[in-house]
């Protein structure tokens, strides 16, 4: 599709200049993976409706201009409206970690310390990109019987808002038997971005462990960010996820669950505004290794103006995962003919006794219903919030932080405002 | 008396057929009317046009509301003036709350008319008198709105929104239609509660079952998207006796 392509010498020499640390074997490496395969192009089948050109051209542009001193530098933002221990992650690189997740026997590394023992996913293209450039990044190790109420945050900015900014960010969760965490990834907006974040984040739940997983993507409508989550599950473990993506221009993001244990719980929701010209792409992956378990998975996305949302949710039940409960839903409403939205949900079923669904549909504002609330003294802009809002409450009804839920409902009537306005920069 | 609507010579089409061919009708503050007439005579399509529908093409003809052009206005803006359908099919909106709509629509109707919001407490207080007169669960607040309700249920909600906007001028659309009696009776309650010399009530409906809990001062005949007779009360009588032949063969002769 494009015939642009990363400099593959001035990406070496950027390697090359990373300090020499426990993480320089696991650079160099990746760097190999990397250079062999290259991004992703629309010849991938997963990457078939997300031109990354824009995200290359950046990359280019940073690696020409030697920005490479990859350091943390803290952002002026508004501190966010949720009570979390935050850990502001600049630039690729974590600040100050809460000193009050000692005692909760929550251990927090710097990869370049714990790099060693621990291994970096580099499974896919963008996640090698991310290990080759890796500045630094963390592991959250959680102990045994741990419930911390109060979510842990990661607060990921960058200073792109003065310069062309490539970050990546990398960290690894593990949490311990019978422990339940919450956590937040949290990606604010900016004044204006000429950045591109490529997160990894890495979860592994040991047996009956849970954690509820927050993504919110609220970036400015310049900024590209790539992000993949990948899960592992042990037996009796829950995960839940709700992923918002309320801005970005260029956003993709991956969730891969890995279930390796019986009686594992996963729910995956998402919820989508797009406007203007951003192109935002969902992909999801359940691995149903075992069974009985189940995944529940609901995305919707509301796409003004020129926007596009491209979803694509995979469950796959491997042979042998008996009792394996798999249902995926996708719906969307179009606010403009202009939007688009391409969706795909797959199911892929390798076993005999499994109960599996999935369906989507694409849809616009129902007109009666936009008659009926303005015969009733509403305006068009404001039935279009009643009923676009209505459509996205019931994906923040699976919020599953509940501490957090007046601050996002705050926050969506905002962005809904501004979307139905087909504004969101 | 005050001339609260004016119809002159009212066209409208839809799709490309015209359904209304020439409808005339005064109808003057304090006054109930009814509409009778048969399946597409075009009684909802000029519910419709009053209310301000889009899909609806008025091709000829004039509407006044309280001396003011109404096909002029957006349907918002002649609800917010005080004109309230109550609609034959009420829509179901899932994830909007009830109260949430209702607590929107006086406060629209209030700030247009230059009053502050509507007390929250206030509001729920009155919302509740309301649904006991006419015999719903305050529940039905907390729900989304006419969402999973049943047909009767819908129907008394609509009366509800009315009784909550209190309009001057109120067109129910066939508001009788599936209701039993004792549903009848709550819904004619409601209405008759609204009625006073400074509004008027214009009720479509197919039967006059509705009349005998609502006694109407005149009674129209429409046909073919004209009204072909007008009379008083009696005349419902003599349609349910007669049908409508017999007005449409003297209306032709």
């Amino acid at each position: 599709m494009s015939d642009i392509a990363i400099q593959h010498e001035l990406l070496r020499a950027a390697v090359d200049r990373l300090p020499a640390d426990r993480l320089s074997s696991v650079r160099q490496a990746a760097l190999s993976q990397f250079s062999a395969c290259g991004f992703p192009t629309a010849r991938h089948e997963d990457w078939r409706y997300t031109n990354l050109a824009p995200a290359i051209e950046r990359s280019n542009a940073w690696l020409r201009e030697a920005a490479t001193v990859q350091e943390y530098r803290q952002v002026e933002l508004p501190t966010p409206a949720i009570d979390a221990y935050w850990i502001p992650i600049a630039n690729g690189i974590a600040g100050d970690i809460p000193p009050e997740l000692g005692e909760l026997d929550i251990t927090v590394r710097r990869l370049s310390d714990a790099g060693a023992d621990s291994t970096l996913d580099t499974s896919e293209a963008m996640s090698s990109f991310n290990a080759a450039l890796l500045r630094d990044g963390l592991k959250l190790t959680v102990g045994r019987d741990v419930r911390v109420e109060k979510p842990i945050g990661f607060l990921i900015t960058d200073d792109s808002d003065t310069q062309i900014r490539l970050s990546q960010v990398r960290i690894i969760i593990e949490v311990g038997q019978h422990s339940h965490i919450r956590l937040i990834e949290n990606y604010p907006r900016a004044e204006s971005s000429n950045g591109f974040t490529n997160a990894v984040m890495q979860l592994e739940l040991a047996p009956q462990a849970r954690a509820d997983y927050l993504r919110l993507q609220d970036c400015h409508s310049q900024h590209i960010q790539i992000g993949r989550l990948v899960a592992r599950l042990e037996r009796d473990t829950a995960l839940h996820y709700l992923s918002l993506d309320f801005g970005g221009g260029l956003v993709r993001s991956d969730v891969e669950v890995d279930i390796a244990g019986v009686g594992a719980e996963v729910s995956l929701h998402g919820l989508i505004l797009a406007a203007g010209r951003a192109h935002i792409d969902s992909h999801t992956r359940v691995d149903h290794r075992v069974g009985p378990a189940t995944s529940t998975e609901e995305f919707r996305s509301i796409v003004n103006d020129r926007a596009r949302f491209v979803f694509n949710g995979k469950a796959v039940v491997h042979a042998g995962a008996d009792g394996t409960d798999a249902h995926q839903a996708n719906h969307n409403l179009l606010l403009s003919g202009q939007a688009e939205v391409d969706t795909k949900p797959e199911l892929e079923i390798y076993a005999d006794d499994v109960k599996c669904s999935h369906g989507a549909t694409v849809g616009q504002l129902d007109e009666l219903a936009l008659f009926y609330l303005r015969s009733r003294g509403l305006d068009r802009e404001q039935a279009t919030r009643m009923l676009t809002g209505a459509f996205a409450a019931s994906i923040l009804s699976s919020l599953p932080i509940e501490s957090v839920r007046d601050a996002l409902e705050d926050l969506l009537l905002k962005r809904l405002e501004k979307l139905t306005a087909g504004d969101l920069s | 008396m005050k001339e609260m609507l004016e119809i002159k010579d009212l066209k409208a089409r839809i799709d490309g057929t015209e359904i209304l061919t020439g409808l005339s009708l005064t109808v003057n503050a304090g006054e109930v009317h009814a509409i009778m007439g048969p399946n597409g005579s075009g009684k909802s399509t000029l519910a419709q046009v009053i209310a301000g529908h889009e899909d609806y093409e008025v091709t000829g003809g004039t509407v006044k509301f309280l001396g003011t052009d109404l096909l002029e206005l957006a349907p918002e803006v002649r609800a917010r003036e005080g004109i309230f359908l109550g609609f034959q099919y009420p829509v179901e909106i899932p994830g909007v709350n009830n109260a949430y709509l209702l607590k929107a629509a006086v406060n629209a109707k209030r700030l247009h008319q230059g009053q502050s919001e509507v007390d929250a407490f206030e509001f729920l207080k009155l919302a509740r008198e309301k649904m006991k007169v006419l015999g719903m669960d305050p529940a039905f607040l907390n729900r989304g709105v006419n969402e999973g309700f049943s047909g009767g249920e819908k129907k008394r909600n609509e009366i509800l929104q009315m009784a909550m906007l209190e309009p001057r001028l109120a067109i129910l659309d066939e508001t009788d239609s599936g209701l039993d009696i004792d549903a009848m009776k709550a819904v004619a309650n409601g209405i008759n509660a609204l009625r006073d010399g400074d509004r008027a009530i214009v009720l479509v409906t197919h039967y006059q079952r509705l009349l005998d809990y609502i006694e109407p001062d005149f009674v129209h005949v429409l046909s073919n998207g004209t009204i072909i007779r007008s009379g008083d009360k009696s005349l419902a009588l003599q349609l349910e006796e007669r049908g409508y032949d017999w007005v449409r063969e003297a209306a032709n002769g």
